[in-house]
C-alpha cells in the first residue's frame, strides 16, 4: 500500500545465546496519519521491537520496511525517513543544545536556510530557551528528553518513533506533545511509540498492538472499538491482556 | 563505630568487591588482555630491576671526601626511592578519592540512602588504601629487595620493608585526602573552560617535558661524559644530600631502613600518621559535605556561545566534529590525545640526541636513520593509546548513531581519521624536528615520516577493530571512560614489540653492514625493510579493520545494551 509507512512481518529477535524469543512473531503496520501505540508489560519486548524497527539491533527473522525501504537491505534509506527518540535519551552530551541539533541537520542533510525557522518552531513546542546554548551534559531529565525529541523531529521525519516519550516531562510539555503528535500525524506522517501511560495511548492511538512475553497479542483499532462501544474500558481490556 | 555502621560498611564494602569481581566474571574476563597486562607489568618491573641494581651498585660505592660511605648511600637512595614512591601513591590515592567522591555515581544514590557521610567514606577510603597497598607493596618490595641483592642489610630492613608496605599508603591517602578538596575546587573552577583546561594541560605537560629533557641531559652526560662513579662528585653529592633533607617523610623511612635515629624516626612516624588521620577526618568532613551537595544539585551552569551553524556539513565532516567536540570538551581524552601526540616529537627529539652519540661512542657508526625510525615508531604506538577507545568512547550513543542515516564506513572511518590527524601530524613535527636540528637529511625525515604515519594508521585500524568487536561502554553518566582497557594494553605491548622488531631490523641490519665495510653499498636495506614492512602493515590493518565490517556492523550488539 502506498500510505503504508512502517511495515513489520514476522519479526522474530534473540539475544545471544539465550534460549527464549525476546521477540517472537511480531507484526503489525503503520499507515500514514496513523498514530499506533505499543504496549506491554515491562521485559515484553516493546523496546526491543523498536530497536529492531530503528536498525539499532540485528534481529533473526522477519522483515521491516519504513516507507517500503528494507531496513537491512536500504539501511541508509530506511533510517533517512524516520526520527526517533529512544527510552534511555542517549545524546551527545558535551554538545550544547545547538551543535546537537546541527549536528542531526547535517546527518539529515537539512538545508542550513530552514533549520533557523524549524529551530524556532520546535521551540515553540519544548520551550528549552537560553539552555539551548548550553552544554546538555548540565541539562535535567527532562530537559534531555526535551532535545532528543526535538533532535527526532527537527528534520521531519515520515515516520516518528518514541520509546517512552512522555517520562520525565513536565504537564505543560506533556501536553504540547501530545498537541504535537497528533497533529504530526494529521499532516500524513506516521507515529509509533511505546508507554505505559494508559490514558495517554487511550488520548492519542489510533491502533495499539499489544506484546506479552515477547509475542502479540492483539492488534486493535481502538478508535473503532472506542466509537462502537461507549462503554469500552482500555484500561480494563489492558489489564486483562497484559498478563 | 556503632555495629548499625559496620554492617552497613560491610553491606558497601561487598558491594564495591561484586563491581571490581565483576570483571572477572565468566564471560567479561578478557584473558589475553589481562595476560597481556600482566606481562606489561613484569617487563617493567624486570627492566626496573636490571638498571636500578646497576645503579644501586654504583652508587652505594660513591665515596664523600674520599671515603666510602655506604650507609649515608643506602640512606640517601631508600630517601629517594621512598619518595618517589610515596608521590605516585599519593597522586594516585587523590586521584581514586576525587573521583569516588565528585564523580563516581554512587555517592549520589547513597546521599538517599540512611547512610552517614564517615561510614561513606569510610567504605571508599578502605577500597582506595586496599589498592593502594597492593601497588605500594608492588613498589617497595621491587626497590627494597633490589637494593638487597646488591648492599649487605640488617634484619631490621625487612621489618621496616614489611612495615612500610602498609604504612605508606596510610600516609599517601591521608595526605590525598587533605589535597582532593583544592583539586576539586580547581576542577569546578575549569568546568566547561575548555580553551583554560587546554592551556592548563599543556602547560603541565611542559613542565613534565622540561622535567623530562633536564633528566635526560643528566642521563646523556653520564653516559657520554666520564664514567657515573666520577659524575657523583663531591659537589653532587652536597646537592643530593640537600635535596634527601627536604623529603619527609620518606627520609624518615629510609632511616629506618638503615637503623639510623631509630627511636626518633619511628617516634616522627607515628605522629605524622596520627596528624596524618586528624587531618583527614577533618578535610573529609568537609569533601564529603562538599560532595554530597554537589553530587545531588546540578551545579551552576555556564553558558557557552555557540550558536547555530551557518553553513552544512557532510555527514562524515558533521561526525568528526562530534568527535572532536567530545574530545576537546573532556580533559581526560585531550591530554590523551593533544598533549601526548604533541610531546612524541620531542621525546624523539630527545632520545635521538642521546642514542645517537651514544651508538657512535659505543660502536663508531652512525646509525642515525635507523635510530630515528625506531624511536618514532617506538613514541608513536606509545601516542596512539587514544584510538584503543574509538568505539567505546561513544558509549550508548553508538546505537544512536547507529540508527541515523548514516553508512558504517562514515561511523567507523570518521574516528579512524580524526586519530590518524593526530598521528600524522606528531609524525610530521617529529620529521621537521629531526630534520632541522636532529641531523637528519630531508630525504631521510620524509623516510621516516612516511613508514611512521604507515604504521601509525595501521595501529589506529587494529585498535579501532579490537575496540570494536570488544566494546565495553562506560557506565559513568556522561559516558566518560575512566578505566584503561585491555585493548589499550594490548595495542601498546604489540606496538612497542612491532617498534623493536622493525627498528631493531633495520639498526640490525645497518650495523652488520657497516661491521663489514658494506654499508655504502647496501644502504638501501634500510628503505627496502623499513618500506616494505609499512606497506605490509598499513595493508594488513586497513583489511583487518574492513574485514566483514559491514556485516559487524549491522549485527553490532556490544557495550552494555
Amino acid at each position: 500500500m502506498s500510505d503504508e509507512i512502517v511495515k513489520v512481518d514476522r519479526l522474530f529477535k534473540k539475544y545471544g545465546k539465550r534460549a527464549e524469543w525476546a521477540v517472537e512473531d511480531v507484526s503489525f503496520d503503520v499507515k500514514a496519519g496513523e498514530i499506533v501505540g505499543l504496549l506491554g508489560h515491562n521485559g515484553a519486548g516493546k523496546s526491543t521491537t523498536l530497536r529492531c524497527l530503528e536498525g539499532m539491533l540485528p534481529f533473526d527473522r522477519g522483515n521491516i520496511s519504513i516507507c517500503g525501504r528494507d531496513i537491512v537491505r536500504d539501511p541508509i534509506g530506511a533510517k533517512s525517513q524516520m526520527g526517533f527518540v529512544t527510552d534511555d535519551h542517549a545524546v551527545f552530551v558535551k554538545m550544547t543544545g545547538v551543535q546537537y541539533l546541527d549536528f542531526i541537520c547535517d546527518v539529515y542533510k537539512v538545508p542550513v536556510g530552514v533549520r533557523k525557522e524549524r529551530y524556532r518552531e520546535l521551540e515553540s513546542v519544548f520551550a528549552l530557551g537560553d539552555s539551548v546554548r548550553d552544554l546538555i551534559a548540565s541539562y535535567s531529565h527532562g530537559m534531555r528528553q526535551k532535545i532528543c525529541m526535538m533532535g527526532s523531529l527537527v528534520h521531519r521525519p515520515k515516520l516518528w518513533v518514541l520509546d517512552e516519550p512522555m517520562t520525565g516531562l513536565d504537564p505543560r510539555t506533556m501536553r504540547a506533545v501530545r498537541e504535537l503528535m497528533t497533529d504530526y500525524a494529521k499532516s500524513g506522517n506516521g507515529i509509533l511509540f511505546s508507554s505505559h501511560a494508559l490514558d495517554t495511548v487511550a488520548k492519542l492511538c489510533d491502533r495499539v498492538v499489544l506484546i506479552r512475553k515477547g509475542k502479540q497479542v492483539s492488534d486493535l483499532n481502538v478508535r473503532e472499538i472506542a466509537a462502537s462501544d461507549p462503554d469500552f474500558d482500555f484500561e480494563e481490556y489492558y489489564l486483562s491482556n497484559e498478563s | 563505630m556503632k555495629a548499625e555502621s559496620r554492617k552497613v560498611l560491610g553491606a558497601l564494602l561487598r558491594k564495591q568487591f561484586c563491581e571490581s569481581a565483576a570483571s572477572f566474571a565468566k564471560g567479561n574476563f578478557n584473558v589475553v588482555g589481562f595476560a597481556v597486562r600482566t606481562l606489561l607489568i613484569v617487563a617493567l618491573i624486570a627492566i626496573f630491576v636490571v638498571f636500578f641494581g646497576d645503579f644501586a651498585d654504583v652508587y652505594l660505592a660513591v665515596t664523600t671526601d674520599g671515603e666510602p660511605a655506604p650507609l649515608t648511600r643506602a640512606f640517601e637512595l631508600m630517601t629517594m626511592v621512598y619518595a618517589a614512591i610515596m608521590a605516585l601513591t599519593v597522586i594516585g590515592a587523590m586521584t581514586a578519592l576525587e573521583r569516588e567522591l565528585f564523580s563516581s555515581e554512587d555517592v549520589r544514590i547513597f546521599s538517599a540512602l540512611p547512610i552517614g557521610a564517615n561510614t561513606i567514606f569510610a567504605a571508599k577510603a578502605i577500597v582506595i588504601y586496599a589498592r593502594q597497598t597492593l601497588v605500594c607493596t608492588v613498589c617497595v618490595l621491587t626497590a627494597n629487595i633490589t637494593v638487597a641483592a646488591h648492599a649487605s642489610v640488617e634484619w631490621y630492613f625487612w621489618l621496616v620493608t614489611a612495615l612500610s608496605c602498609p604504612l605508606l599508603p596510610m600516609l599517601s591517602v591521608g595526605i590525598a585526602s587533605v589535597l582532593a578538596l583544592p583539586i576539586h575546587a580547581l576542577k569546578v573552577l575549569l568546568k566547561d573552560r575548555f580553551a583554560a583546561t587546554f592551556v592548563l594541560i599543556t602547560l603541565v605537560t611542559a613542565a613534565l617535558l622540561f622535567a623530562y629533557a633536564y633528566l635526560l641531559r643528566l642521563v646523556s652526560s653520564m653516559l657520554l661524559g666520564e664514567d657515573l662513579r666520577y659524575f657523583f662528585n663531591d659537589a653532587v653529592m652536597a646537592k643530593i644530600a640537600a635535596v634527601v633533607a627536604w623529603l619527609h617523610p620518606a627520609d624518615l623511612f629510609a632511616a629506618l631502613l638503615t637503623g639510623k635515629d631509630v627511636l626518633s624516626s619511628a617516634l616522627v612516624i607515628a605522629a605524622v600518621l596520627v596528624v596524618c588521620f586528624a587531618l583527614s577526618l577533618i578535610f573529609i568532613k568537609l569533601i564529603l559535605t562538599r560532595a554530597l551537595k554537589a553530587q545531588v544539585s546540578s551545579g551552576g551552569v555556564r553558558h557557552l556561545t555557540a550558536r547555530a551553524q551557518r553553513r552544512a556539513l557532510s555527514p562524515l565532516a558533521a561526525l568528526i566534529k562530534k568527535e572532536f567536540l567530545l574530545i576537546f570538551r573532556t580533559p581526560d581524552y585531550m591530554f590523551s590525545y593533544f598533549s601526548v601526540a604533541l610531546v612524541v616529537p620531542l621525546l624523539v627529539y630527545f632520545c635521538m640526541s642521546i642514542s645517537s652519540a651514544l651508538v657512535v661512542r659505543l660502536i663508531g657508526i652512525s646509525c642515525d636513520l635507523e635510530l630515528a625510525l625506531f624511536l618514532s615508531l617506538l613514541f608513536g604506538s606509545l601516542a596512539n593509546v587514544f584510538c584503543t577507545t574509538n568505539i567505546s568512547r561513544d558509549g550508548m550513543m553508538f546505537y544512536s548513531v547507529k540508527v541515523m542515516p548514516l553508512g558504517y564506513r562514515s561511523v567507523v572511518f570518521s574516528k579512524v581519521l580524526l586519530c590518524l590527524v593526530v598521528a600524522v601530524l606528531s609524525q610530521l613535527l617529529t620529521a621537521i624536528l629531526l630534520c632541522a636540528a636532529g641531523g637528519l637529511d630531508v630525504l631521510h625525515a620524509l623516510f621516516v615520516f612516511a613508514v611512521a604515519s604507515a604504521f601509525s594508521f595501521s595501529q589506529i585500524c587494529f585498535a579501532t577493530r579490537i575496540d570494536f568487536d570488544h566494546a565495553k561502554f562506560s557506565s559513568q553518566p556522561d559516558g566518560e571512560i575512566k578505566e584503561q582497557s585491555n585493548t589499550a594494553a594490548l595495542v601498546v605491548v604489540v606496538g612497542m614489540l612491532t617498534a623493536f622488531a622493525v627498528g631493531g631490523a633495520v639498526l640490525a641490519s645497518r650495523m652488520a653492514l657497516s661491521l663489514r665495510g658494506l654499508a655504502q653499498e647496501y644502504g638501501f636495506l634500510t628503505y627496502l625493510i623499513g618500506g616494505a614492512l609499512a606497506v605490509v602493515a598499513a595493508a594488513g590493518g586497513w583489511i583487518f579493520l574492513v574485514f566483514r565490517l559491514k556485516e559487524r556492523y549491522y549485527r553490532f550488539e556490544g557495550g552494555v545494551l
